[in-house]
C-alpha cells in the first residue's frame, strides 16, 4: 500500500512544469568592493547571470523585473566572530514601458529612465549602494561588506497573476557574496 | 498486502462503526478545507497585484497545505477502496457488494470527469494557441503602433511649436529673458500646449499647465536626451498621457512643448499599452500558462474524482452496512440465536427493515420461548402418559387374561403378551394392523358372531359388556376361551373401540375332566378292586383243588391261567386307578430340580442305551417341589420319549430358569414321529394313548404334578421333528419365603 501511495504522491506532483526547476547556471554576486566614509559605507557590486534569456524576453514584454538585495557591513576580526555594522536592502527594479519605449528603472536612491535594453539591464545588475553604519569606524581595520540578492517579484498583469498564482516563474537567488570596504 | 498482526485486538462493530464515522469527516472536513483554500489562493493571487510568488510564505503555505490535503485526501479514499478489496478477498459478508457499488460509483464518476477534462485540457491549449498566433497579435501590435503614430504625429507638431519658441529666445540670456520670450511666443503657441524651459535639468519657465507627474518624467527624460547624443528624430517625447518634444537651447538649457492628452486619450492609450503587454506577456508565458491550467484541472479532476470514490464509498456503505448486518443478524438467527438486535438507526427503508428484523427475531424468541413452555407440558404430559400407558401395560402383562384394544376402525391398539401367547400375534406386527387380517377368519368370525350376538340382543345397540365362551382355532389347535367384549364408549356416547379379553378354559377345563377322572378312578377302583380278589383266590383254589383231576386238560390249566394274568392286569390297573386318584397334596420342599432330573436321566441311559441322552441345566436357585411326584412326572415324560422313539433317537433333557416370572422350566425333546394335531388336545386326558398297552395316565398324571404344582405342562412341535413337553411352574410358590 506505501508504495501505492508513493505512486499516487509523485503521479500528483509529476505536472509541476520543468521550467521551475534551477538553472544551470546560477546568479551570483561579484566585484564587492566599497569604502566607508563617514558613517556611510559605499558599497558597489555587480550581479552576473541574473537575467537569463528568458528573463530578457520577459522585461521586452512588459513583464516587472525586481532584485532586491541584502547589503551588510561588517567589522572582522581575526579569531573571532565578526560584528556587524550596517546592513540595508536594496530594491531595484526595471518595466519596459512599450508605448514611450523605454525601459524605466526604479531604485530606493531614484528612477531613471534609459531607452535601451542593455543599458537598462547594466543599471540593474552594477550597483552602488549606501549603507549607514553605526559605531566607531576605526580606521585601518578590516571591514567587510556581505551581499545577497535575489528575484523580488514578477510584476504580471493582473490575469497572468490569478492564472499562474500556483507558480513562481524564475528562481533567482544568490549565495552571499564578500569583499574588503576600504576606510579612510 | 500485510494482514492485520495477530495479538491486534479485533475492533467491535461500534468501533468500526466510530472509526468509519471519523474517516468519514475527516474526508469530508479535507476537502472542504482544500476546496476553500483553493479559493482563498486564487483570490490572494488576484489582490495581490505586486505579491511576490516566491516570497510569499502565505501563498506557498497555503498552495503546500492544499497539496498535503490533497494527498491525505488521496490517501483516505485509497485507503478505504483497498481495505474494501481486502475485505472482498477475506470473503467478509457485504464486502462484494460494497465493491461492486464502489466500483460502479467510481466508474460513474471517472470516465465523465476524465473525458471533460480531457476535453477541458484541449479546449484551453486550443484556445491559447488561437489566441496567441491568431490575429489578435496583429490587431494589437497595430493598435499599439497606431497609438504610437498619433502621438508621434502629434510630438512631431510640438517639435516645430517648441523650435519657433526656441529661436525667439535671445541668443544670450535666455534665461533671464526667457519669460518675457515665452509671453511673447504665446500667440504661436497651439491651444493646450504648455512650454516649458529647462535648464540644468530644471524647469526655469513654464507656461501652460502641466501636471506634475508628466512633468518629472519630462525633465528627466529632456535630461537623458541632453546628455545623448539624439537627432532631430529623438526630440520627440511620448507618453501614456502626454506628446512633447523638446528643443536646445544655448546654456545646456532646452525648450519643451508639452501637450498632456485628455483623461480620454489617457484612458485610451493606457488600454491599448495594456492589452499589449498582456498579450506579449501570455505569448512569453504560454507553457507556464498551460502548465497552470492542467494543473488546476488535474487537481479539480482529482478532486472531483477522490470526492465522487468517497461518495460512493459512504453510499456502498449505507447501503451495505445495513444488509451486512442483515445478513450477520440472519446467520445468527439461522443459528439459533435468537438474541440478536441490529443496532442500526435510520430513517430510510433500511431502517424499517432493521426495525422489522428486530421486531421478527422479538417475535420469534417469544414464539420460541412459549413453544419451548408447550413442548415441555407436551413433554410432560406424554411423560405421564407414557407412565401410564406403561402402568396398564405392567398390569396387561400381569395378568392371566388376554387383553386386545382395537379402534373404532377395526384396528388393533394395544395388545398383551398373555394375548399374543394365546391368539398367536406378535406385538410388533400386530399394532396398528386391522384385526380381521391377523387372526384366522374363523377367529374373527366367532368374535363378531358375539359381537353381532350381542347387538341383536340389544336391539342394534351394542351392550357395553358382553361375554360368551367359544372355541378357537390357534395355529390348528382349538382352545377354549371365555371372550368378555367391553365396548369403548366417549362422554358423548359415540363409539371409541372394543376391548376383548381371553381366558383361556383349556386348563380349568382339563383340571376339572382330571378331578372327574378321578371320581371315577376311585369308583371304579373301589368296584373292581373286591370282586378281583375273591375272584384271584378262587381261582388260585380251583388251580390247586382240580389240577390233578385235570391234569390232562390243557383248556382247564389254561383258562385259570387267564383268569390270574388277567386278574393280575386286572390289579395293576385298578392299582393305577387308584394311585391317580389317591393322588395326595404335594408336599414341597427345597432342593436341587437339576440334579434329582439329572438322577432320572441317568437311569434311562442306562435302560435305553440306543438313546442318546442329553442332559442341560442352568444355573438357578434353590426349588421348591415334591420330590416323589417331580420324579414321577420325569419318568413318565422320559418313558414317554423312549415309547416313542422305539430304543434309537435323540432325547435333550433341559432345566431352566427364568428370573423375571421367577420360573423354572423342565423340557423333553425327542426326535420321534411327534404328536398328530389331532390328538394334542386330548394329550394330557386320562386314559387317553395310542401307545398299545399304555393305561394314558402317564401325562395325565405329569398334567395333575404340574397342576399341583401351580404351574402347566405343554406340548410343542420339536424342530426338525419330534415333540417337545414342556413342565413349568414357579420355582417358589407363594407362602414359600
Amino acid at each position: 500500500m506505501r508504495v501505492l501511495m508513493a505512486f499516487f504522491t509523485l503521479s500528483i506532483l509529476w505536472p509541476c512544469p520543468r521550467w521551475a526547476m534551477a538553472d544551470p547556471k546560477p546568479p551570483r554576486v561579484g566585484d564587492v568592493s566599497g569604502s566607508i566614509q563617514g558613517n556611510v559605507a559605499r558599497v558597489r557590486f555587480t550581479l552576473r547571470d541574473a537575467f537569463t534569456p528568458e528573463m530578457v524576453e520577459a522585461l521586452k514584454s512588459g513583464i516587472e523585473i525586481t532584485f532586491r538585495s541584502t547589503v551588510k557591513v561588517e567589522r572582522m576580526y581575526r579569531g573571532w566572530f565578526d560584528q556587524k555594522r550596517g546592513e540595508v536592502r536594496y530594491t531595484c527594479s526595471v518595466r519596459y514601458d512599450a508605448l514611450s519605449r523605454v525601459y524605466r528603472l526604479h531604485r530606493d536612491d531614484g528612477n531613471e529612465i534609459l531607452p535601451d535594453v542593455n543599458e537598462a539591464l547594466d543599471r540593474m545588475t552594477r550597483l552602488e549602494v549606501s549603507v549607514p553604519v553605526w559605531g566607531e569606524i576605526e580606521r585601518g581595520k578590516p571591514y567587510v561588506a556581505s551581499v545577497r540578492t535575489r528575484l523580488d517579484r514578477v510584476g504580471l498583469s493582473e490575469p497572468l497573476r490569478s492564472i499562474l498564482f500556483f507558480s513562481s516563474l524564475w528562481d533567482v537567488e544568490t549565495e552571499w557574496a564578500r569583499g574588503r570596504l576600504s576606510t579612510p | 498486502m500485510k494482514s492485520a498482526p495477530e495479538n491486534r485486538q479485533p475492533l467491535t462493530a461500534e468501533q468500526e462503526r466510530s472509526k468509519r464515522r471519523r474517516e468519514g469527516w475527516a474526508i469530508g472536513v479535507v476537502a472542504t478545507v482544500v476546496a476553500a483554500l483553493t479559493f482563498v489562493e486564487a483570490k490572494l493571487a488576484a489582490i495581490g497585484g505586486t505579491v511576490a510568488f516566491t516570497d510569499n510564505i502565505v501563498i506557498f503555505a497555503l498552495i503546500n497545505l492544499n497539496v498535503i490535503l490533497v494527498v491525505l485526501l488521496i490517501f483516505l479514499v485509497t485507503r478505504n477502496v483497498f481495505k474494501i478489496l481486502l475485505d472482498r478477498r477475506r470473503n467478509i459478508l457485504g464486502a462484494k457488494l460494497r465493491s461492486r457499488l464502489v466500483l460502479i460509483f467510481i466508474l460513474f464518476s471517472l470516465v465523465p470527469t476524465f473525458l471533460l477534462f480531457i476535453a477541458a485540457a484541449n479546449i484551453t491549449t486550443t484556445s491559447i494557441k488561437s489566441w496567441i498566433g491568431g490575429r489578435v497579435g496583429q490587431a494589437l501590435d497595430g493598435a499599439m503602433k497606431l497609438a504610437q503614430g498619433r502621438l508621434e504625429s502629434e510630438a512631431i507638431l510640438l517639435a516645430s511649436v517648441a523650435q519657433d519658441a526656441a529661436e525667439r529666445l535671445p541668443a544670450e540670456g535666455a534665461a533671464e529673458s526667457g519669460a518675457e520670450a515665452f509671453l511673447a511666443a504665446r500667440s504661436i503657441v497651439p491651444h493646450g500646449v504648455a512650454l516649458l524651459l529647462v535648464r540644468n535639468g530644471e524647469p526655469a519657465v513654464r507656461e501652460g499647465e502641466i501636471p506634475s507627474d508628466v512633468l518629472g518624467e519630462l525633465l528627466s527624460r529632456v535630461k537623458e536626451r541632453m546628455g545623448g547624443t539624439a537627432g532631430a528624430d529623438t526630440r520627440t517625447l511620448i507618453g501614456e498621457r502626454y506628446a512633447a518634444a523638446w528643443y536646445p537651447v544655448a546654456g545646456e538649457a532646452a525648450v519643451v512643448a508639452v501637450r498632456p492628452l485628455t483623461p480620454g486619450e489617457t484612458a485610451m492609450v493606457r488600454e491599448i499599452a495594456k492589452a499589449y503587454e498582456e498579450y506579449h506577456q501570455v505569448r512569453l508565458l504560454d507553457d507556464p500558462i498551460r502548465a497552470s491550467y492542467l494543473g488546476v484541472l488535474i487537481l479539480i479532476t482529482l478532486l472531483i474524482v477522490f470526492a465522487a470514490s468517497w461518495m460512493g464509498i459512504q453510499l456502498a456503505r449505507q447501503i451495505t452496512v445495513p444488509v451486512q448486518l442483515l445478513a450477520e443478524g440472519t446467520e445468527k438467527v439461522a443459528r439459533g440465536d435468537l438474541d440478536v438486535s441490529l443496532d442500526y438507526r435510520s430513517d430510510d427503508e433500511f431502517g424499517t427493515l432493521v426495525t422489522s428484523f428486530n421486531r421478527m427475531t422479538g417475535d420469534l424468541k417469544a414464539m420460541k420461548g412459549s413453544l419451548e413452555e408447550a413442548n415441555a407440558s407436551l413433554r410432560q404430559t406424554y411423560e405421564e402418559l407414557r407412565r401410564r400407558t406403561q402402568f396398564i401395560e405392567t398390569i396387561l402383562d400381569s395378568i392371566s387374561t388376554g387383553v386386545v384394544v382395537i379402534d373404532r376402525h377395526g384396528r388393533i391398539a394395544m395388545i398383551n403378551k398373555v394375548a399374543e401367547r394365546l391368539l398367536g400375534l406378535p406385538t410388533d406386527r400386530a399394532i396398528g394392523q386391522l384385526y380381521r387380517e391377523v387372526v384366522e377368519e374363523e377367529h374373527y368370525e366367532a368374535i363378531r358372531g358375539v359381537y353381532r350376538e350381542a347387538g341383536e340382543k340389544m336391539g342394534g345397540q351394542v351392550e357395553r359388556q358382553v361375554e360368551r365362551q367359544v372355541e378357537l382355532r390357534v395355529k390348528g389347535r382349538k382352545i377354549a376361551f371365555r371372550i368378555s367384549l367391553t365396548a369403548l364408549r366417549d362422554d358423548a356416547g359415540e363409539y371409541m373401540g372394543l376391548v376383548a379379553a381371553f381366558d383361556d378354559l383349556s386348563q380349568a377345563m382339563r383340571l376339572q375332566r382330571v378331578l372327574a377322572w378321578r371320581e371315577v378312578a376311585r369308583r371304579i377302583a373301589h368296584d373292581i378292586r373286591n370282586p378281583l380278589t375273591p375272584i384271584q383266590l378262587s381261582t388260585e383254589r380251583m388251580q390247586r383243588k382240580y389240577a390233578e383231576e385235570h391234569a390232562g386238560d390243557p383248556v382247564f390249566a389254561e383258562c385259570t391261567q387267564v383268569i390270574l394274568s388277567e386278574v393280575a392286569t386286572l390289579k395293576h390297573l385298578v392299582e393305577e386307578f387308584s394311585r391317580f386318584a389317591r393322588m395326595p397334596a404335594p408336599r414341597l420342599a427345597e432342593g436341587d430340580l437339576a440334579e434329582e432330573a439329572r438322577a432320572v436321566v441317568e437311569t434311562y441311559r442306562t435302560a435305553h442305551p440306543g438313546i442318546e441322552w442329553e442332559f442341560q441345566a442352568q444355573p438357578m436357585p434353590p426349588v421348591w417341589f415334591d420330590l416323589f411326584q417331580m420324579r414321577r412326572a420325569v419318568t413318565n415324560l422320559l418313558e414317554n420319549a423312549a415309547s416313542a422313539l422305539g430304543g434309537l433317537g435323540h432325547v435333550r433333557v433341559a432345566c431352566t430358569f427364568d428370573p423375571l416370572p421367577g420360573t423354572v422350566r423342565l423340557s423333553v425333546a425327542d426326535d420321534g414321529p411327534g404328536v398328530p394335531p389331532e390328538d394334542r388336545d386330548r394329550l394330557f386326558e386320562p386314559y387317553f394313548s395310542r401307545r398299545e398297552g399304555g393305561t394314558g395316565l402317564g401325562l395325565a398324571i405329569v398334567s395333575a404334578n404340574a397342576n399341583d404344582h401351580g404351574g402347566t405342562v405343554r406340548m410343542r412341535d420339536n424342530t426338525p421333528r419330534g415333540a417337545v413337553f414342556e413342565l413349568e411352574f414357579p420355582a417358589r410358590p407363594e407362602g414359600k419365603g
